[in-house]
């Protein structure tokens, strides 16, 4: 039997593939949505009024007969909630007051007795709008020569750590100085200078956005949201309705997928403003999935210019990286993404000088938000094809050149910070051994090309500073555990891996811990947002420290009862034991009632609750000119992906014959959910590099719909997968954990881009590698009839 | 289509208890009511705006609605209510009009093809509809009722344009009749989407192709296109080509090459005009060469 020092070392929750806790549920059919909470007769539904305009004054709105329609209730416009709200940058209203900057943003909202009669009131509000020249390229918009879309942004409030330019359309620009790049491309012996786009993409999870408010008579307001932040969202409305935020309750049921998309605040505040006006009513409000893509957070678009030199051994010597976010109508959110892509900006290599430019720039197209890999899928699109290309121009082979660039422990990284250990060097060699990729292979057919492609990734978590993480532990008279939490449980198996957290902390099976779930402002304990792969480290940290602190509780009271010290003692599958006395009790003789006092002299002890937290309390700002300071993150996790792939001559269309996706995840909590996050991305990362597009012309999406928006499908991913993942375990995380929920969908597009371009010696700008955009890049080089 | 319908508008459901009512009501409510059966294409065009009317009527299980038989003198009939699923999973079928079934397979999804049905495909008149194609080179025949009595369409003559065909007000498609197969006939269905599965066609091809003693190749080739013109069309100056020509490598690639020619593609989301032509010869070509490879056998 382990003692109680070696257990942390040596781990059997912990490391383990346990199935998931939420797994029955949820294949049952029996797991509770949104959508599914029964609220009964009084319930009225929402519609929201939207531009039609990507750019336009308003006039007038005239909400008169839509109030007057049968079975209205309420109906709001911009002018009941001027407050501008933001994450990063305060610069929307709920509802749009003076103009509108997209296509579908809100300009009103209705509720009613049903969803047909709010719709159909909703064509009675009448809007005059004044149609604007509208901003549709965010290098343009950066430009002098376009309009100005946020004429008062140098009175938006922000945080100290983005950079709005008033009088123009850049809400931020964030710059990295390191070194002297003008000087290194002297000495560099090769150098590539590129230009890639990334078109917008939407999350596109299986369930809408869907939100019920409901006020109370004392103004105390509960919100119901499938929701990525319920803490977060307090914290937005309490600011946008000058209530309090114990005033208002957040409860998050089960998310069917959110990808960032339901992180911060957008339809949510819809049905909140309805219910201020209607106390004791819920109001209902769920888009649908013409909505999820007009009207929701998009994954910005990204103009990058890409120089990159190397001297003639291969040894990467400077960068100049500009790039150009499409942010859209409001950059609240994107701001930060434009940071993140700045701070990271140099991908995950070593380079002595590199000047960065990473500008969000407003446009009059959908808004920019969170989506899973927050601007490092399209930096690394840029950044690792250019190094593709120069790896190819210096002679070197792929690999070595990857290898022998690689971020490594020591290393000052692009912002001055110092990198950690990381496992970057196997991870490289992981993929080239799954794909064999040294070895050069014949198509399977003469119809067909053949190439392989490899790109290496990093990324940070991307917040402010100091998100907290809280959580609390406590048993019941069964002798089993049940943790409060915050984080939400978005698909990525986060209540499994907590519960196998606190099991293994507490020293009780991983069956007997109970996650208290659904999240609910007002009984869990706060976190952040679930976003930024930050869970596993950062709540995992708070749960450990809850659940050892519980252990702490129970075991001085054993030790106190049995007059032995807690040292002796130790927690083994819900048995308090003793290995000097080798005495021991089950955990439910004591954890409620306490244990009686020799002689009935009373009683120790009692309930036990354990409580924890955790937030980064090291993480510095940067310089505003050079984007230099001490640490601007709290760690990377590194990776590598690599595809072998087959092109058909006769359509451009792409097989991928096998595939290999390696990371760093520092300890892998539960190995078969680390397998499925990465296959997950793996998948999300392919279909958005085959496949997905926001097709914006003036403003207006032409494929509003899942029929021209294509996704990948089990059929288009029916490959071997090699997801052999690496273990360099991080100093602040539990039992050395770092995330790893967003990154395998980051290096993908760059590794097909290579992968298509060692098939056909084609490199196009920019996904999606459509076939026909392979075709005819193939035609045009005659390289096929 | 900025804020769709959450659901679909209102409208009446129209359920007649012969096919005569269906008929009657049809005609009198002329542009305001139109049949349907399983709904996958109109549900779709009411909730997006783009079809609007005020009565759907069910034509579902009306009088030879849910035939789907074989016979080897008059060939197979399927249904206006007859599914994809049903018609791609039928024995006869699978044994004399395997591209049928090729076809049906290929369109959307398993799920919607319980729903979606071969008359639906043909009636909603779209040139991307997958299943005309291969009902075209088989010489498929429309059965119609209408106020007046019943008559026959052959299929090649029934479109109009993009969502117009020569049906008049008041009558209904009941069932297609696909003629016997020729003898030793091989045919394939060649679609092209974004994706795997589930995709519209950017292009689609089918041909079928059988010994025919009359023709100096010795052979009979029929080749359809899919989304390159305003309605489903015949590629005939490149069945002429394999009539006259002897099939080889190279009368196959000029027969592609024809085909490429008689097309007039549009740009649109799916793919560029460009595209699809180069798409139209490619698989015609290896449509072709499939076909003749087991003609050949």
């Amino acid at each position: 039997m382990a003692n109680a020092k070696s257990k942390e070392k040596n781990p059997t929750v912990v490391g383990a593939s346990v199935p998931r806790n939420d797994v029955l549920e949820k294949v049952t059919g029996s797991a509770t949505y949104l959508d599914d909470i029964q609220f009964g007769n009084n319930l009225l539904y929402a519609r929201a009024v939207r531009s039609p305009h990507p750019h336009a004054l308003i006039k007038r709105i005239d909400t008169s007969k839509a109030e007057k329609f049968p079975g209205v209730k309420a109906v709001v416009t911009g002018k009941d909630f001027p407050e501008r709200i933001g994450l990063y940058l305060k610069d929307k209203t709920i509802f749009a007051t003076d103009r509108v900057r997209f296509l579908g943003e809100p300009v009103a909202a209705v509720a009613a007795v049903s969803e047909e009669i709010a719709q159909k009131a909703c064509t009675l509000v009448e809007v005059e709008y004044e149609p604007l020249e509208g901003v549709f390229d965010a290098e343009y918009g950066a430009s002098d020569k376009a309009p100005l879309l946020h004429p008062d942004l140098g009175k938006y409030e922000c945080v100290n750590f983005i950079f709005p330019k008033a009088g123009t359309n850049i809400s931020n620009h964030f710059k990295i100085r390191k070194g002297n790049v003008e000087a290194a491309w002297k000495e560099c012996a090769f150098i590539v200078d590129k230009t890639y786009k990334i078109p917008h993409i939407q999350h596109v999870p299986i369930e809408p956005h869907g939100a019920v408010a409901m006020m109370d008579q004392k103004g105390k307001v509960t919100l119901w949201a499938s929701s990525q932040s319920p803490f977060a969202q307090r914290n937005l409305v309490a600011k946008a309705l000058h209530i309090s935020h114990s005033d208002l309750r957040v409860i998050a049921p089960l998310v069917g997928g959110g990808f960032g998309s339901k992180a911060g605040l957008t339809m949510e505040a819809i049905p909140v403003a309805l219910a201020t006006k209607l106390p004791g009513v819920p109001i209902k409000f769920i888009l649908t999935r013409e909505e999820e893509f007009y009207t929701n957070f998009v994954r910005q678009g990204l103009t990058i210019h890409v120089k990159v030199g190397c001297d003639k051994d291969g040894n990467l010597l400077a960068l100049k990286n500009t790039m150009y976010w499409d942010g859209g109508a409001s950059t609240e959110y994107g701001t930060n993404i434009t940071r993140a892509g700045g701070y990271s900006s140099s991908g995950p290599y070593d380079i002595p000088n590199v000047e960065t430019d990473s500008i969000c720039v407003y446009t009059n197209h959908p808004i920019g938000g969170a989506y899973r890999g927050f601007g490092m899928s399209e930096l690394h699109t840029g950044i690792d094809q250019a190094i593709d290309e120069l790896a190819e121009k210096s002679g070197i082979e792929r690999v070595k050149f990857l290898k022998q660039n690689a971020i490594a422990e020591g290393d000052i990284v692009v912002t001055g910070m110092t990198m950690h250990a990381n496992g970057i060097q196997q991870c490289i060699d992981n993929v080239a051994k799954a794909i064999e990729f040294t070895k050069k292979e014949k198509p399977s057919t003469p119809d067909r090309l053949r190439g392989k492609g490899i790109a290496i990734m990093w990324k940070a978590p991307a917040m402010p500073p100091n998100p907290g993480s809280s959580a609390w532990v406590e048993l019941s008279e069964d002798g089993k555990a049940t943790v409060g939490l915050g984080g939400q449980e978005i698909g990525q198996g986060t209540f499994t891996v907590m519960a196998q957290i606190a099991a293994e902390a507490l020293g009780v099976k991983y069956e007997d811990v109970r996650i208290a779930g659904p999240v609910d402002t007002q009984y869990s304990p706060y976190e952040w947002q679930t976003v930024a792969s930050r869970l596993t480290w950062s709540m995992g940290n708070a749960v450990r420290l809850a659940a050892l602190d519980a252990r702490k509780q129970i075991l001085d009271v054993v030790a106190e009862a049995w007059h032995e010290t807690p040292e002796d003692l130790d927690i083994v599958n819900g048995m308090v034991v003793s290995y000097k006395s080798e005495q021991e009790t089950p955990l439910a003789n004591l954890v409620i009632y306490g244990l009686p006092k020799p002689n009935d002299e009373g009683w120790m002890g009692g309930p036990i609750v354990g409580r924890g937290s955790f937030m980064p309390k090291y993480v510095t700002n940067l310089d505003p000119e050079t984007g230099q300071g001490p640490r601007a993150v709290v760690h990377y996790t590194v990776g590598c992906e690599g595809l072998d792939i087959e092109i058909e001559k006769s359509t451009g269309k792409i097989h991928v014959i096998r595939a290999g996706a390696s990371f760093d995840v520092g300890k892998a909590i539960n190995p078969a959910l680390v397998k499925a996050q990465v296959e997950g991305g793996f998948v999300q990362g392919l279909s958005s590099a085959l496949f997905e597009e926001i097709r914006l012309r003036n403003g207006v999406m032409t494929n509003p719909s899942f029929v021209d928006y294509r996704i990948a499908t089990s059929a288009d991913t029916a490959f071997p997968l090699d997801t052999t993942y690496v273990e360099v375990p991080q100093d602040d995380g539990p039992w050395g954990a770092r995330g790893v929920g967003e990154h395998p969908m980051v290096p993908t597009i760059a590794a097909l881009g290579n992968a298509i371009y060692d098939a056909t010696g084609i490199r196009l700008d920019g996904p999606p590698f459509s076939a026909e955009k392979i075709f005819l890049a193939m035609l045009d080089a005659g390289k096929v009839e | 289509m900025i804020n769709p319908h959450p659901g679909l508008p209102e409208l009446e459901y129209v359920k007649p208890a012969s096919l005569s009512e269906a008929c009657k009501f049809l005609a009198e409510h002329d542009g305001a009511a139109k049949p349907f059966s399983g709904g996958t294409d109109c549900f779709v065009r009411l909730r997006d705006g783009v079809m609007k009317l005020d009565y759907l009527v069910d034509i579902k299980g009306l009088d030879g609605t849910n035939e789907l038989t074989f016979d080897a003198k008059k060939g197979l009939t399927i249904g206006a209510a007859v599914t994809m699923n049903q018609v791609a999973r039928n024995k006869d079928v699978i044994k004399h009009y395997p591209n049928l079934v090729q076809a049906a397979n290929s369109v959307a999804s398993y799920q919607l093809r319980n729903r979606a049905t071969v008359i639906g495909n043909i009636c909603n008149a779209s040139p991307a509809g997958d299943t005309i194609g291969t009902c075209l080179v088989l010489d498929g025949v429309l059965n119609v009722t209408g106020t007046e009595g019943k008559r026959t369409i052959p299929l090649s003559s029934f479109f109009l344009a993009p969502g117009r065909t020569v049906l008049k007000a008041g009558e209904v498609v009941t069932s297609i009749t696909l003629p016997p197969p020729p003898a030793g006939m091989v045919g394939v269905y060649k679609k092209l989407g974004r994706n795997i599965i589930s995709d519209l066609s950017i292009v689609g091809v089918a041909v079928m192709g059988y010994p025919y003693s009359k023709s100096p190749s010795g052979y009979a080739f029929r080749i359809a296109l899919a989304s390159v013109a305003p309605v489903p069309m015949e590629a005939l100056k490149a069945e002429a080509i394999l009539s006259e020509k002897k099939i080889t490598a190279e009368s196959i690639a000029e027969a592609a090459e024809a085909a490429m020619n008689a097309v007039t593609p549009i740009d649109d989301v799916r793919g560029s005009a460009r595209y699809r032509k180069q798409m139209v010869r490619n698989l015609t070509r290896e449509a072709l060469t499939e076909v003749w490879a087991t003609l050949n056998k």
